[in-house]
């Protein structure tokens, strides 16, 4: 498959995945909202069973407690009855007495009374009621042997007017002076049944009573003292109101029917219970519990809290785990990538390494067999240059993205001319451009602040970069238009845009993704012909950003490509007028420098990017200066011409002889040492005045070059601290810049050593020493 | 229908439960912050509570009165309407036999009553516990010019005012007309004004009814099973002219005339006087005998008359020279629960009642403490003038000391051994003497006035 089609493949496939991994999320999202909601609703039901559970374990405790009071009660007037029978009286009236000594001796009945058939009752205080003065006799017609019921005057009038509790049980067959009687009543001040029950739970909140159908208390927490005063239970409900639709006739017809059941109800005073009925046995009473709804909500609210706690930090801590897997995801994707992308990287660095090595074994193969053809030489040479060039370009790019990667990039900020460097950008691309009919226009009219405070010598890269692209993609007969615009700012800064505009192949959307990132270029994609490490756009977009600006691109497949370099800086003040387009002032002799060696880096982006022709301009690019010493200036002159002595410390034989034969062959008297100690050495060894500069290698065997400069540096002799040491090293880094500097050295120049601009130096030296 | 035990479902957690839960737990973080700034300063009601025995009663001014403690809610309610600041009455109603409880047992807590209305013989008990402030300072000079001066004679502790007469009740025996009929007691019989017998006429008209009523009517109530309605019992131990008290107010039933009276009581278990084992009795068996026409004598006070019509006649309780009658009065202690505001609420309240003459004439229908509204009335209250005639023979029944609640205790368990036989007459007023006196001592001993 090819890469293209992965490329499209993976431009389609990316949002498909995005959206599943969204969906994944989602569902996962649901499942953990749905398992808390699950978790919770469980624990609630739990906690409220529980709960409900407690409310069943009171009320069977005190419903048991209660009917175990009954049956004690029933079982003491049984043997009420029994005594009487035993006694056998002989009058109603004895039978009175009987009771009330009865009654006296027992601490659970006010008064006891036999009712007889006739429906006469008889008292132990000797009051009698006859059928019409009471109704009590009617509980016989119910059947029941036992009975149990609230004391009401409508029942008949007692001997009381305090809350009382009247119990029956069935007698047979009692008969006394001929009157049957069948029951035996005991009368107990209501408050005896109240000690049975657990009147308040749950600290408190949780109320037992007792109510009959009638809705009237048996027991209450704030128990009434007399008929007149006592509660209805019903009034209670009528005052507030009932929740689901129950009403109160359903609950009086649960408690006849002896129901067990659960209401909501909510008082006068808004007050939300839980009402828990139980029936008990042998009465129309229930046991009824009522409980605030606030207490389900104040055991739960714990767990609740806990809850939701808990699960929103193993929510958190899951999220935070996801993240971190796809974080650690990402990495491996991005790492692979990185290494895919290095490993692709590599092997067309591989290829670009190799292919002008190639060439300039073959033509050196070549110049071996056409030593003595000049005009062939001559050519072999100038390619052998080229393929130089290229291979030093190559190298500069990586070091450049290296460095800008590592942060360590610094970019200047000084005056330049943005005219001279468009310009000289501009024109190194004619040719090509002319070559291809590509149609050219570059619009400076709104470019009114010429001179601008900045890294000219990077943005000349950046726009090389971009504009030998354009002339590189653009086919034959199209068209690019470079266009510049300024507005000044309200931080007084120049806001320059650099439009760079081509009718070339265009790019997809997914490649604009990734056309500034590093190691990622597509290539290969648009133009077989194209060539380069693919680090261009990446170097550039790095520059833009150290420098404070932006570079961004808008293209159309198949109809071109727009690139936008936006950079805010302020304006420059040059030393002579900054109106002159052309001008160039003293202070741009330095920027004129920087520019050549853009120009020579910017056509190593050109060679970079393919363009052998544009190298021809690098290899023409020359410094020449009066001041050295086989120059021709020296050699007009009268006196005598001064001898300058380069002492090259270089421990590379081959290095060596080249640099000892160009300066020999620019006038220079040259000696090699091959450490650093020997370099040492022979300066400690040599006559005031005899070297006028040192150019020493970095690292040596023996001793280096720093460990050197730093022992000349401290010789007690004439030279030692005015003798210019140039430091030569293929690391730049301005660590390296640093170290020499604090080894001594005077001046730094980077390897493979750029003669035109050592040569420069040696010039500005020999003039100041002069 | 309701249905049983559908609590095992999630009783709570609705949907839109489950979200207010779930934002439970950031709102229970904010919660605590945010409660302590909602309190916003209100001018709360003061609060006084007035306590009130249930006890029944008739008004000739309002029909719909049945209890007192109806007549001191409308007092609430006027003194409430024109008080000059919110003000919230609370009456509270609490049993006859439950004083203790409901005063003394509230005490320093936040159901201290801050006014008590009662009788004063159960009331005095706690004039000796310093919570009660005298109220001197709201007796206008109208007002101590209105009120019978024996009433405040009977309010007055260590010249302080100490309880506010609203009413008065004398206490004496009534008799069933139709049962002295069935025995054959016509001639004592009358049906104007509150007669008195000699002793031996006594004798004599207990012991034909107890031979005349049928077997299950009994001639004269007793009872002593508890100490509700003792002072009537003690009353009768007056009968051969005993005073009961001696003059340092303590129990002198070991006197001649006490223990003879003892010995009458006694002896009138065997001749079947009263119901037997009265001492199993209270007095409201008696009451309930008595409305039941099953007893011949029982008492009675000018409230209550009205309800039995001609049916009754009236004698003064055994005693010589014209027998014995007892007064109960009624009226107001004001408490001082530590809190200066409800306390003058508490006496505000006082104020305005003694100043109203419509809530004054509430009292009509008994023997009411002003004069003015007796005066008026007089003619409309039954037996009003036989009532008024009979004061003379009105005796103290509390001699004054300190904890009557205490000696009442005593008094019904010695009674009780009298009746059983369990002691004579003398052994009975020693063990009654012996126990009451101790507990007057106890009350003298730990008696604190508010000055």
């Amino acid at each position: 498959m090819s890469e293209q089609k992965r490329s499209e493949e993976g431009s389609v496939s990316s949002p498909v995945i995005r959206k599943r991994y969204i969906a994944t999320f989602a569902l996962a999202l649901t499942v953990i909202v749905g398992v808390v909601v699950f978790y919770l609703s469980s624990l609630q039901a739990s906690l409220t069973s529980n709960l409900m559970t407690s409310v069943d374990e009171i009320s069977l405790h005190d419903v048991e407690s209660i009917e175990a009071w009954l049956d004690t009660t029933w079982s003491r007037l049984d043997s009420v009855s029994n005594r009487l029978e035993a006694t056998k009286v002989d009058s109603v009236f004895e039978a009175e007495q009987e009771l009330n000594i009865e009654a006296a001796s027992s601490e659970m009945f006010d008064a006891l009374y036999l009712l007889a058939a006739d429906g006469t009752l008889y008292s132990s205080t000797y009051v009698e009621l006859t059928d019409v003065e009471h109704s009590y006799d009617e509980l016989m017609a119910t059947g029941q042997d036992r009975f149990a019921m609230l004391y009401e005057e409508e029942n008949g009038r007692l001997e009381t007017t305090k809350e009382s509790l009247i119990y029956g049980v069935r007698i047979d067959s009692l008969f006394i002076e001929g009157q049957e009687f069948i029951a035996v009543l005991g009368r107990s001040d209501v408050s005896t049944i109240r000690n049975q029950l657990l009147i308040e739970s749950f600290d408190g909140q949780g109320i037992s009573s007792v109510v009959n159908s009638r809705g009237y208390y048996i027991v209450n927490s704030s128990p009434a003292t007399d008929l007149a005063g006592r509660d209805n239970f019903y009034d209670m409900l009528e005052a507030g109101h009932l929740e689901g639709g129950v009403t109160i006739d359903d609950i009086r017809n649960n408690i006849i029917e002896g129901e067990r059941f659960t209401v909501d109800c909510v008082t006068a005073d808004h007050q939300a219970l839980v009402l828990s009925f139980a029936p008990v046995k042998g009465t129309n009473w229930s046991f009824l519990m009522a409980v605030p709804t606030k207490v389900f909500e104040e055991r739960f609210a714990p767990f609740m809290t806990m809850t939701v706690g808990m699960m929103i930090v193993v929510v958190l801590v899951l999220a935070l785990m996801m993240a971190l897997l796809y974080r650690f995801m990402r990495r491996s994707v991005v790492a692979r990538a990185e290494s895919d992308a290095r490993a692709e990287f590599l092997s067309n660095m591989s290829h670009e390494i190799r292919t002008p090595l190639n060439g300039i074994i073959g033509i050196q193969h070549l110049m071996t067999r056409h030593l003595d053809e000049p005009s062939v030489m001559q050519d072999y040479v100038r390619k052998l240059g080229n393929a130089a060039q290229y291979l030093l370009s190559l190298v500069n790019d990586v070091l450049d993205v290296s460095k800008l990667q590592a942060g360590k990039m610094n970019v200047v900020s000084e005056p330049f001319n943005l005219h001279e460097v468009i310009e000289n950008v501009c024109e190194m691309q004619r040719e090509p451009m002319a070559d291809k009919g590509t149609k050219f226009t570059l619009d400076e009219t709104d470019l009114r602040w010429v001179c601008l405070t900045g890294d000219g010598v990077r943005l000349s890269q950046v726009i090389m970069n971009i504009l030998s692209n354009a002339v590189k993609f653009t086919p034959r007969d199209g068209s690019i238009d470079v266009a510049v615009r300024q507005k000044l700012l309200v931080s007084s800064e120049v806001a320059t845009t650099i439009t760079i505009r081509d009718t070339g192949c265009g790019m997809t959307p997914e490649f604009q993704k990734h056309i500034f990132d590093a190691f990622t270029q597509e290539r290969n994609r648009n133009s077989e012909s194209q060539k380069g490490t693919g680090l261009g756009m990446s170097i550039s977009f790095m520059l833009m950003g150290l420098m404070g600006g932006t570079l961004s691109v808008k293209s159309t497949l198949g109809k071109g490509s727009c690139f936008t370099i936006y950079l805010p800086a302020y304006p420059g003040k040059l030393s002579g007028s900054v109106s002159g387009l052309t001008e160039a002032p003293k202070a741009k002799e330095g920027s004129t420098q920087a520019l050549v060696e853009a120009s020579a880096h910017a056509l190593a982006q050109g060679v970079l990017e393919g363009s052998e022709e544009s190298g021809k301009e690098a290899a023409a690019t020359t410094v020449h200066s009066d001041a050295l010493p086989g120059s021709g200036a020296d050699s007009k002159s009268e006196e005598v011409p001064k001898v300058y002595r380069v002492l090259v410390a270089e421990d590379n034989e081959l290095n060596a002889e080249i640099i000892s034969t160009l300066l020999t062959e620019e006038g220079f008297e040259v000696v090699v040492a091959g450490d650093g100690k020997e370099a040492l050495t022979r300066f400690e060894e040599s006559t005031p005045g005899f070297y006028t500069v040192i150019l020493m290698d970095a690292q040596m065997p023996v001793m280096d070059g720093y460990e050197s400069a730093q022992a000349i540096r401290a010789l007690n002799h004439p030279d030692a601290q005015s003798v210019p040491i140039i430091a030569c090293t293929a690391s730049t880094f301005a660590e390296d810049r640093a170290r020499a500097e604090a080894a001594g050295m005077t001046d730094f120049v980077a390897k493979p050593i750029d003669i035109s601009a050592l040569l420069v130096k040696l010039d500005a030296l020999i003039k100041g020493g002069q | 229908m309701v249905s049983g035990n559908k609590h095992e479902g999630s009783r709570f957690l609705t949907n839109a439960g489950l979200v207010l839960a779930l934002l439970l737990a950031v709102v229970l973080s904010v919660a605590p912050l945010l409660s302590g700034c909602s309190a916003v300063p209100t001018n709360e009601p003061v609060q006084i509570v007035i306590k009130v025995p249930r006890t029944s009663h008739s008004s000739l001014n309002d029909e719909s009165i049945s209890t007192i403690d109806e007549v001191v809610t409308l007092m609430a309610e006027d003194f409430m309407e024109s008080y000059s600041q919110p003000v919230d009455v609370k009456v509270e109603v609490f049993e006859q036999s439950a004083y203790e409880d409901a005063v003394a047992g509230s005490f320093d807590t936040d159901k201290a009553a801050d006014v008590l209305y009662g009788d004063y013989f159960n009331m005095s008990t706690f004039i000796h516990s310093g919570h009660v402030v005298p109220l001197d300072d709201i007796i206008t000079p109208e007002l101590q010019q209105d009120i019978y001066p024996f009433l405040w004679e009977l309010s007055t502790v260590e010249d302080g005012v100490y309880m506010m007469p609203y009413l008065a009740r004398q206490n004496v025996l009534a008799y069933n007309k139709d049962l002295f009929r069935q025995a054959g007691l016509e001639s004592y019989i009358q049906d104007d004004g509150i007669q008195s017998w000699t002793q031996e006429e006594w004798t004599i008209i207990l012991d034909t009814l107890a031979a005349n009523l049928p077997q299950n009517t009994f001639p004269l109530m007793m009872y002593a099973h508890s100490s509700q309605g003792d002072t009537h019992i003690m009353t009768m131990l007056r009968a051969y002219g005993s005073p009961f008290f001696d003059e340092h107010g303590h129990f002198a039933l070991s006197d001649l005339e006490a223990v003879q009276a003892l010995d009458w009581i006694q002896q009138g278990v065997d001749r079947g006087w009263y119901p037997p084992h009265a001492e199993n009795l209270e007095i409201e068996d008696c009451s309930r005998l008595f409305r039941g026409g099953q007893l011949a004598i029982y008492m009675i006070n000018n409230v209550s008359v009205g309800r039995y019509g001609d049916s009754i006649g009236l004698v003064n309780f055994p005693g010589p020279d014209g027998g014995n009658a007892t007064m109960f009065v009624s009226g107001f202690e004001v408490f001082d629960n530590g809190d200066p505001e409800k306390l003058q609420v508490a006496k505000d309240f006082l104020a305005h009642v003694y100043g109203s003459e419509p809530l004054m004439e509430y009292a009509a229908g008994t023997i009411p403490a002003s004069m003015t509204v007796a005066e008026k009335y007089a003619d409309e209250t039954p037996r009003f003038t036989d009532f008024q005639e009979n004061q003379t023979n009105v005796v103290d029944f509390t001699g004054g000391n300190p904890d009557t609640l205490s000696v009442r205790e005593v008094f019904h368990e010695g009674m009780a051994k009298l009746l059983r036989k369990e002691l004579t007459p003398e052994e009975t007023a020693a063990w009654i003497d012996e126990r009451a006196n101790n507990a007057i001592d106890a009350g003298w001993a730990t008696h604190v006035i508010h000055s």
